[in-house]
């Protein structure tokens, strides 16, 4: 009756006397494993077997009946060869660079500072801070986006008033412009990630601290930073795995900010090949290539991560 | 975790510092300090609140007023006679897709919910061969992105002509890795095995054991996977974008987005987005502050461990 | 260890595998055009995707032939989305009988094999009907798959009581029209407007100066935006840019049509069917338009171009290609369609025709009492008939787009901007697996 996954090899700890609960384990995991496999697995799997699929043309001009054949890694080359493609990677890569930093920054500041509020404030402006996350995606950027456009938006209106002319919309500025969205998004989200660690804390470590005389700055420096690694390990991971698949906020922002180019992040262009060119089988090719990227910084990270703290023990 | 040692200072700037009160946990740092930390929060407050706070003003103007009056501040407001055009706007089409919106992150969490825990209350209170194998593999899922599985996705379903129907959507919404990964952890944790001997011993069933006995001790981290499962569904475009062409099937979120891109042939359409995002994001703010604390108590539980 | 047998089987499955691959894979329409045969008497209805309200025309054949009933859904203009549901329906296998396709989208719907072989059923001896140059529109590798409804010769509107108080001359060669914008600047207007995002628009210069951005040789698709002949438009519209001669607003926008009923713009250098734009969008102007040809680049040319123009086209999969056919030919050249037509403002007609016999002909009090007409036929006999249109041409021209809107961003020049648009042409033609090159 088990469906078999992929065969183990752990030890075998195959309690006899717990021969009947053995079975029903699988009773229990079978549902969310059937969804599990159908909706991300063989995704997966398909993803690939059509990412080496092209259209072959025939007829003059290629403009006769097309059919459909096996294409290797041509679809890889080709996505490859788009430097508009590539471009976007090296945008995204850029955009997590300082986005990710600059919002982890601030969540740990917040989750720091909030340790030294008292308890009713510190849960009003936590609550605050968190409010963000439940806004979507989408709809936060529509929000900024008003904000951004000069004439409706008071925020230009007041700079203009003090002799600016931002132009958050331009070529330049747009992608700092989407990462401010991100980091309004996220970093109450993230800060409560800490903040939960923080609680974890034990108290001795701090009535240790301040009976040795440490400061908060210090305790914070030395104590707090210290053990929320572990969060901001998770936080990071994460927040790569997001910036990486960049989508929704460029497509929305794209319609007031004609600098959001169809190639302006690797998953940007994946979509519009596959729905509005009907490349399909590229748009897989570009999906492939993405996804692998996305795991290989993710794993790349935190093997990175994991290999110092081997090394400090 | 790991622990560092206390590094004892040798006094210089502890010098500074006040020796601390007895019985309070926190110290007040000194007073200017404390000024910084003031104004650092509230700036922090500001920014968070600002886009909220102008939907909440904008939503109550006209479509001229919007451009033409300053935007922080109220001018002629009209809430009412803004939403009811909203609402009526279309053949209701915006109640549809709260409706649509409910069920997805509605019905989707709570089969992500059913699920998770019984695959976590598995993988927790039963030894079968392959277990951690299994355990590997879900988690790896929790790594995959999930908008680079959209594509691929609708690839399939439109193969099994699944696409543009609530199954598209909802089907996938209902795969939660995390939340088997937290309800692992929290059953491990939790769920006594002396309990679940007691019960066997008493000839329940392993199905009955799990409804009526393992759900209730497991609640804290069904809320915790819920509400994360709700708001990851709630807040999804991709998924919705890529599966959906009938707009009567629309979430909110794809719903508004399609009458932001519209606004520019049917200017009205501007101010319906800001009144749909407006009645939209006052329940789920409200929320927000009020739930805050599940998703810290379901983060402490259990989510940072190493 | 892996049995031999175990090795062998695998190794076979692998080598199946790129045969097995793409086998239940179909692309393009799902359903192939038949002619059901139809008894007599029996009521047939064919439905028609477009976005030019031609219910008029649609009512009058529906009165005049109670068999074959005609049903005119009204779908989003082409590139907001007309041609993606077209295609959904193409690839669903339930098409509209009739749909409106632009000439330059023809090529990308024969990349699906979206449009039914008419020559199977008789339409090559309609070809006598209609101009040439459209008819070959819809013509490839010989067969007939469009039958052309209208046409966007170029020809240039202007102000003439502007012209007339500001004493400037009807540019005839292009340095004429910048001299003219340098005197219009100086009054406080300007001489036209410079869309930042209307490659189409963009196009019909270059067009006009003899540039060919796209030819085929044999089987491969040759992309050439940067040849002298482009890079001499793109230098003279660099120039009237950076010296602030043009306004660079978006056309066909509330901006773009107050800028021309109020004399902020004095020119504008568009296509025949901006008649009933401007006629539409800047009402009190009145009796002030005139046409003119387009300035030309050697004086005494005659050269001219062309902007948009679509095609009723039969798409595969229709189950009445006879009756659609016969409909197709009726709308667009029908003398009573074509004034119905006319007169919701669709544009230069398909079909040959004598001018001044027809409404086009006549003494028009907007334009003054001008037969502003005769400029565009003589424009359109002058249209040079050698352009093509890509395959890709909606995506690549967005491109174009772009790239101008980083132009006008301050970044760059037009000339560096097709350059830049050229490259990502040719790699959109071999993302959909034709062969393609850059010309230089």
């Amino acid at each position: 009756m088990s469906t078999s996954v992929k065969p183990s090899g752990t030890a075998a700890t195959r309690g006899r006397r717990r021969g009947r609960p053995d079975r029903k384990a699988w009773a229990f995991l079978g549902p969310f494993l059937a969804l599990y496999l159908f909706a991300m697995v063989v995704p997966v799997f398909y993803a690939i077997y059509q990412s080496m699929l092209k259209v072959e043309r025939n007829g003059p001009m290629g403009l006769g009946e097309p059919s459909v054949g096996f294409a290797g890694f041509e679809n890889y080359s080709l996505a490859l060869q788009q430097e508009t493609f590539v471009d976007g990677f090296g945008r995204v890569l850029l955009f997590g660079l300082v986005q990710v930093p600059v919002m982890l920054l601030l969540a740990l500041v917040l989750a720091l500072l909030l340790d030294q509020v008292s308890h009713r404030w510190a849960g009003l402006l936590r609550a605050t801070y968190f409010l963000p996350y439940g806004i979507p995606g989408v709809i936060a950027t529509i929000l900024w986006g008003f904000l951004y456009v000069p004439g409706v938006s008071p925020v230009t209106d007041v700079l203009g008033d003090l002799g600016f002319q931002p132009d958050f919309l331009g070529y330049d500025n747009v992608l700092w412009s989407i990462a401010n969205i991100v980091v309004w998004q996220f970093a109450g989200y993230n800060m409560l990630i800490i903040v939960a660690q923080l609680k974890s804390v034990p108290q001795e470590l701090y009535e240790a601290a301040r009976i040795d005389g440490a400061g908060p700055w210090q305790t914070a420096l030395h104590i707090k930073i210290p053990l929320v690694r572990p969060a901001l390990v998770l936080t990071t991971v994460f927040s790569i795995i997001g910036t990486m698949q960049l989508f929704a906020e460029p497509l929305v922002l794209k319609k007031v900010a004609p600098a959001v180019t169809t190639d302006y992040t690797p998953n940007l262009s994946a979509y519009f090949d596959a729905f509005a060119n009907a490349n399909l089988y590229l748009a897989a090719a570009k999906s492939v290539i993405l996804a692998v990227v996305a795991m290989a910084l993710s794993f790349g990270f935190l093997s990175l991560v994991t290999r110092k703290q081997r090394s400090e023990r | 975790m790991s622990a560092t040692s206390t590094r004892t200072t040798t006094g210089s700037e502890a010098a500074a510092q006040p020796p601390a009160a007895p019985a309070p946990r926190r110290r007040k740092a000194p007073r200017p300090g404390r000024i910084v930390l003031v104004a650092v929060l509230t700036v922090a407050a500001l920014y968070f609140l600002l886009p909220v706070y102008w939907l909440v003003v904008a939503a109550t103007k006209s479509n001229d007023s919007l451009y033409g009056s300053f935007g922080l501040w109220f001018d002629d407001p009209r809430l009412w006679d803004n939403l009811s055009r909203v609402f009526s706007y279309d053949g209701h089409v915006y109640l549809r897709w709260a409706l649509n919106s409910l069920l997805y992150a509605g019905v989707g969490a709570v089969l992500a919910t059913l699920l998770s825990a019984a695959a976590g209350y598995a993988l927790a209170k039963y030894r079968f061969a392959g277990r951690e194998a299994v355990f590997k593999f879900v988690l790896a899922g929790v790594l995959l992105p999930s908008t680079a599985l959209a594509l691929p996705l609708y690839l399939m379903f439109s193969k099994l002509e699944l696409t543009n129907t609530y199954w598209g959507v909802l089907i996938p919404s209902a795969v939660s890795p995390f939340g088997v990964y937290l309800c692992r952890i929290y059953a491990e944790a939790a769920v006594p095995d002396t309990v679940l001997e007691a019960a066997r011993v008493d000839g329940a069933g392993e199905a009955r054991i799990f409804f009526s006995l393992v759900l209730r001790i497991m609640t804290p981290a069904l809320v915790t996977v819920f509400l994360f499962q709700f708001v990851h569904i709630w807040n999804n475009y991709f998924l919705p974008l890529v599966m959906l062409s009938d707009d009567r099937k629309y979430p909110i979120t794809l719903g508004l987005v399609t009458w932001q891109q519209a606004a520019d042939r049917v200017p009205e359409l501007t101010q319906y987005t800001i009144g749909g995002a407006f009645v939209s994001v006052i329940p789920l703010a409200v929320a927000m502050l009020v739930l805050q604390r599940f998703w810290q108590t379901g983060l402490t539980e259990g989510s940072v461990k190493e | 260890m892996p049995t031999r047998r175990k090795v062998l089987a695998w190794g076979a499955a692998a080598a199946a595998a790129p045969a097995l691959a793409g086998c239940g894979e179909k692309v393009g329409a799902a359903r192939t055009t038949t002619a059901t045969r139809r008894r007599p008497g029996q009521k047939v209805t064919l439905t028609f995707w477009t976005w030019v309200p031609l219910q008029k025309a649609v009512a009058l054949w529906n009165k005049q032939n109670p068999d074959v009933r005609v049903d005119v859904q009204t779908v989003p203009a082409n590139t907001s989305g007309g041609y993606q549901k077209m295609h959904s329906a193409l690839t669903a296998g339930d098409p509209p009988d009739l749909a409106q396709v632009e000439y330059y989208a023809l090529p990308e719907f024969m990349l699906v094999n979206g449009l039914t072989n008419l020559s199977e059923y008789g339409a090559d001896e309609l070809k006598g009907a209609y101009v040439d140059w459209q008819w070959q529109q819809g013509v490839f590798a010989g067969k007939t798959y469009a039958i052309p409804q209208a046409s966007g010769p170029m020809g240039l509107f202007y102000r003439q009581d502007l012209f007339d108080k500001w004493d400037v001359e009807v540019p005839a060669t292009w340095d004429e029209y910048r001299a003219a914008a340098v005197k219009i600047k100086k009054r406080g207007s300007l001489i036209t407007a410079f869309p930042p995002a209307n490659a189409q628009w963009f196009a019909a210069l270059p067009w006009q100066r003899g540039a060919r951005w796209v030819t085929t040789e044999g089987d491969t698709w040759v992309v050439d935006l940067t040849s002298p002949e482009s890079l001499e438009v793109a230098d003279f519209w660099d120039g009237m840019i950076s010296d602030g001669l043009v306004s660079p607003i978006q056309d066909s926008q509330s901006a773009f049509f107050k800028g021309l009923q109020t004399g902020g713009l004095a020119t504008w250098p568009g296509a025949q069917w901006y008649d009933a734009l401007i006629r539409g969008n800047a009402p009190r102007t009145e009796g002030r338009w005139r046409v003119a040809e387009l300035p030309q680049w050697e004086r005494g040319a005659h050269a001219s171009s062309n902007w948009g123009g679509s095609a009723t086209a039969i798409l595969q999969g229709s189950r009445h290609p006879v009756e659609a056919l016969e409909f197709a030919h009726w709308l667009n050249t029908d003398p009573a369609a074509i004034d119905l037509l006319i007169a919701a403002g669709y544009g230069w007609p398909a079909a040959r025709m004598e001018l001044a016999g027809s409404a086009l002909g006549k003494p028009d009090p907007f334009f003054g009492g001008q037969r502003y007409n005769e400029v565009f036929q003589l424009s359109d006999r002058n249209v040079d008939t050698s352009w093509r249109f890509a395959p890709t041409t909606t995506q690549s021209y967005a491109h174009v787009q772009d790239a101008f809107g980083r132009v006008l961003a301050g970044h760059g020049t037009l000339a560096d901007a097709l350059k830049d648009a050229e490259g990502k042409f040719v790699d959109d033609l071999k993302a959909k697996g034709l062969e393609a090159r850059s010309a230089r």
